[in-house]
């Protein structure tokens, strides 16, 4: 059962919501073998696609979610130059809501836009990352990869390694596996691991250290190569060597039958060495998949306000 | 309403007076007469053909002074001019003001300052101090004419909206200030340590997904600029200390014996971090940041064991348009004039958190006396006239519609906050 | 309002029992499939299945939908309903399929099957199976198998319960 206009984060998620999602995403990814990978149930309905910042993956997973649902996908096109830094969003959410879109998918550098869009709209605003804040439907179909494997999922461990400060991946997918009963510790540089983390989570000092604590799955963040610039960072080869999964590491993690994921793009030889990504342990391949089929479980599950709503005889079968 | 009082004597009775000396006003009478007061007491006869002004049930509190105050005159008159400033000052039961001297241009040199004075003087009802910079341009490089400015009046130097990053300038400065004994006020924070931060660095920024500015860029900043101070052997003042290792390390000096004063907002001490979550209110965006509960806690108690010299809002209009960006990008600063005294009040001296002496020293005595002004300090017989007459038991609500100043930008819109300022009284004018 | 019960558990067995040689009668060779529509419909399908399985030398194909992505009433739901996974592993193309539902009222959930199934191929002939048929159609749908045919108004209800779906309650169906 789920009653919501937006999916801004997961932190205002019940866990019971979280595990709607997970469930209803289930019968969707089925689809995908069928012959028609459609279904109608959100035909007619507009998704408008807001990303100020560029994401080609992101934002084709969300279009490819939508259209198997039969919505009418839209990209609204925010030219970089054209938006002047700190553009008023009011004045851009005033033109969709004269267009009387169903679904506005929303992605800004900065954090709390999508909040402030579904203050001001009806639509149902799902929030495809902002800032460093949150990444919901990462952390999603990041639980659910984990639970095709891995089931029984309290009481495993996750180790999310890499610029935790900078990750909004890291704080919606480590607050979501905690809701979910999965441990989670965080590893990376001295500079990009926040002191302030909520205190459910496990900080290593060590790759070692980590790597004692026996998790079931390694989880590597995308490193920006730009954090070099501002003294996050010496040199990308010494984050390889020191907190990379290096080939030497990779041959280890092979004997435990460690699982790897990556939200992706990667980064070879950075994040990973190249033979990772051939791993029969890597669930990455997998997570772009369940992409599509999570993102259409939360397009089914929010609903947009609508002026006046007939009340249904809502689950009386009407056969 | 503005309105000369006539001529004989004014009796304002039944009121309590709120002094430096006691955390509850005392019943006392004001008779005064030709704009001076001639006599306080609990029980004063009425003189012969003496106007009566009923007091009861209310508090008579001397006109506040407000040390931190950006009118946006010259540069950004669409956000506050001195005019509504100052209205908005008297609205919040303030009779002085300091203003900032980062105004485009900034107030940088002896003509500025007579600039700013001569629109004061035709556009404000309450006397305006400026403030200069201390550097040219208030770019951080070269001394401005200090000299030439405190010979036009100006109170205090600051380079206020940024910090003195070079250590020598400030050296400099302050050595340069004590030949005319001005005032060096300093706004402490450490640019490279807070890079992009747009509120305090902590558990909450990590929430909330933006960068943080730490505590220690503004706690290193007050530690230097004071020991710099004190190897000058000149007076410095703190503006806007919101860490409380900040507030140790200015008690600390000021057992030392060093001439340093500081200053503490009213919102540091009644928000913190946690009031921006969750949804990233513009109107608690500040420099420096609210900081964690525990801080404002520490801040209360300076204010009350006196470590905290002067109360000051750091008054910062902005418009609308760009308070409504997103917090990355929204300008730093609220209002504070209008709601300062009524927020205190509501949230601190009503529950009897702190009392009205602290805030009499703190907002009407301090900060005259610190800028060495011979303005009245406070309700003394002698004094001129410089009176607010506040009620404890009204309330006021603050909405665009009421706020005198031309910008909106307060957490306290749409709120109602308990007490309410009555009139305001300065020499033989009835100001509100 | 008083409970009338219109079929026992054991009548329900018999219906099930002529529904399935009425199928077998009308189909005594040929791919068949038969598709129970979640959640009652599913129930009814089984054990029409198993009757039918013991009935007919040829196996018959089984599978379920779940027809929520295909409602027309979605805009209308208080609250999102959970979604059951549809699972219909043997070929549509050319085969002849009966779809089961437990009760068939205004025609709309048989016609959302119907939807579903052509998205999963092109069956050669699509009928009808129901246990009950309350009447008060709204489109135009017909079932060529039922097992009871009682006429209801608007606002009469008709519960149907099975031990594999309503654990707490007595098998039959009821009219209330």
């Amino acid at each position: 059962m789920i009653t919501r206009k937006d999916l801004l984060d997961i932190e205002s998620l019940e866990t019971s919501e979280v595990e709607f999602i997970l469930e209803n995403a289930k019968p969707f990814k089925d689809l995908f073998t069928r012959s028609v990978k459609k279904v109608p149930a959100l035909r007619g309905k507009t998704v408008l696609s807001l990303f100020y910042e560029p994401s080609t993956r992101t934002r084709t997973s969300f279009e490819i979610a939508a259209k198997r649902l039969s919505a009418d996908v839209t990209n609204f096109s925010v030219s970089t130059s054209s938006v002047v830094k700190g553009e008023s969003i009011q004045d851009t959410v005033d033109t969709l809501q004269s267009m009387k879109c169903d679904y506005i998918v929303v992605r800004h550098k900065a954090s709390g836009v999508p909040g402030m869009i579904a203050e001001m709209t009806d639509a149902s605003v799902i929030n495809a990352g902002d800032g460093f804040h949150a990444h919901p439907t990462q952390a999603l179909l990041d639980a659910y990869t984990f639970k095709e494997i891995l089931p029984e999922m309290k009481g495993k461990r996750i180790v999310i390694i890499g610029d935790i400060l900078h990750s909004r991946v890291a704080r919606s997918t480590a607050r979501c596996f905690h809701k979910l009963g999965v441990e989670v510790g965080f590893f990376g540089p001295g500079t990009l691991i926040p002191d302030a983390v909520p205190e459910f989570i496990h900080t290593f000092r060590s790759y070692e250290e980590a790597v004692a604590w026996e998790p079931d799955v390694m989880y590597l963040l995308r490193l920006q190569l730009e954090r070099q610039k501002h003294n996050f960072l010496p040199s990308l080869r010494e984050y390889h060597q020191t907190f990379g999964i290096t080939h030497k590491r990779f041959q280890a993690l092979r004997e435990k039958g460690t699982w790897i994921m990556h939200p992706g793009p990667v980064n070879r030889g950075v994040e990973v060495a190249d033979d990772v990504m051939s791993y029969e342990r890597s669930l990455i391949n997998q997570q772009v998949e369940n992409g599509i089929a999570v993102r259409m479980s939360v397009l089914f599950s929010m609903q947009p306000r609508v002026a006046a709503r007939a009340l249904g005889d809502s689950g009386e079968s009407s056969s | 309403m503005i309105h000369e009082i006539p001529n004989g004597p004014q009796l304002f009775q039944g009121g309590s007076i709120a002094t430096e000396s006691d955390r509850e006003a005392k019943r006392a009478d004001l008779l005064v007469e030709d704009g001076v007061i001639i006599g306080i007491g609990p029980a004063l006869g009425i003189p012969e053909g003496a106007e009566v002004i009923d007091c009861s049930g209310k508090i008579l509190l001397p006109g506040l002074f407000d040390m931190l105050v950006h009118l946006r005159e010259p540069g950004r008159e669409d956000e506050e001019t001195i005019q509504s400033g100052t209205e908005a000052a008297i609205a919040g039961g303030f009779t002085g003001i300091l203003t900032m001297p980062n105004t485009d241009p900034p107030i940088d040199s002896a003509a500025m300052v007579r600039f700013v004075q001569s629109l004061a003087r035709e556009n404000a009802r309450i006397p305006v101090q400026t403030a200069g910079c201390i550097s040219k341009g208030r770019l951080g490089k070269e001394m401005a004419e200090i000299g030439d400015m405190h010979a036009t009046g100006a109170r205090l130097i600051t380079d206020d909206g940024s910090s003195v990053q070079d250590p020598n300038l400030l050296l400099r400065a302050m050595q340069y200030a004590r030949s005319f004994d001005m005032l060096v006020g300093s706004h402490c924070e450490t640019p490279m340590l807070n890079g992009e931060g747009v509120m305090n660095l902590g558990s909450m920024s990590y929430k909330l997904g933006v960068p943080g500015m730490p505590a220690i860029s503004e706690e290193i900043c007050i530690e230097r600029d004071i020991r710099i101070a004190q190897h000058a052997g000149a007076r410095i003042h703190i503006q806007q200390v919101t860490t409380s290792r900040g507030l140790e390390i200015i008690r600390r000096f000021k057992n030392e014996g060093v001439a340093v004063t500081a200053e503490v907002s009213p919102h540091h001490l009644l928000f913190n971090e946690e009031h921006l979550a969750p949804d990233y209110n513009t109107s608690l965006k500040m420099n420096p940041p609210l900081r964690t509960e525990a801080d404002s806690e520490a801040l209360l108690e300076g204010l009350i064991d006196g470590s905290f010299d002067v109360i000051a809002t750091d008054h910062a209009p902005h418009s609308s348009y760009k308070k409504n960006m997103d917090f990355m990008a929204a300008p730093f600063g609220i209002l504070g004039l209008e709601t300062a005294l009524l927020s205190l009040f509501d949230r601190l001296i009503k529950p009897g958190r702190l009392g009205w002496d602290s805030l009499v020293r703190a907002y009407a005595k301090n900060p005259r006396t610190i800028l060495g002004l011979d303005e009245a300090t406070g309700l003394k017989e002698g004094a001129s006239l410089n009176l607010v007459i506040f009620d404890p038991e009204g309330e006021t609500q603050i909405t665009r519609e009421s706020l005198q100043s031309q910008s909106h930008n307060t957490p306290w819109l749409g709120k109602t906050l308990a007490g309410n300022v009555e009139s305001v009284w300065l020499g033989k004018t009835r100001l509100i | 309002m008083p409970t009338t019960c219109l079929l026992t558990e054991a009548d329900i067995a018999n219906k099930i029992r002529r529904l399935a040689s009425e199928i077998v009668e009308a189909h005594p060779s040929g791919p068949l499939g038969f598709v129970g529509i979640h959640t009652r419909g599913v129930v009814l399908a089984e054990r029409v299945h198993q009757a039918v399985t013991d009935l007919r030398n040829e196996p018959v194909a089984y599978g379920t939908v779940d027809i929520s992505l295909y409602r027309d009433d979605l805009d209308n739901l208080g609250t999102i309903p959970a979604i059951k996974s549809s699972d219909i592993a043997f070929p549509i193309d050319g085969r002849n399929i009966i779809l089961f539902d437990d009760v068939l009222f205004t025609g709309r959930t048989v016609r959302a099957a119907i939807d579903c199934l052509m998205d999963y191929g092109r069956p050669s002939r699509i009928q009808l199976a129901v246990l009950v048929d309350r009447g008060l159609r709204e489109l135009p749908i017909a079932a060529d198998f039922v097992g009871l045919t009682h006429p209801t108004t608007r606002e009469d209800h008709i519960r149907v319960s099975f031990t594999d779906t309503d654990a707490d309650s007595e098998e039959g169906v009821f009219l209330l």
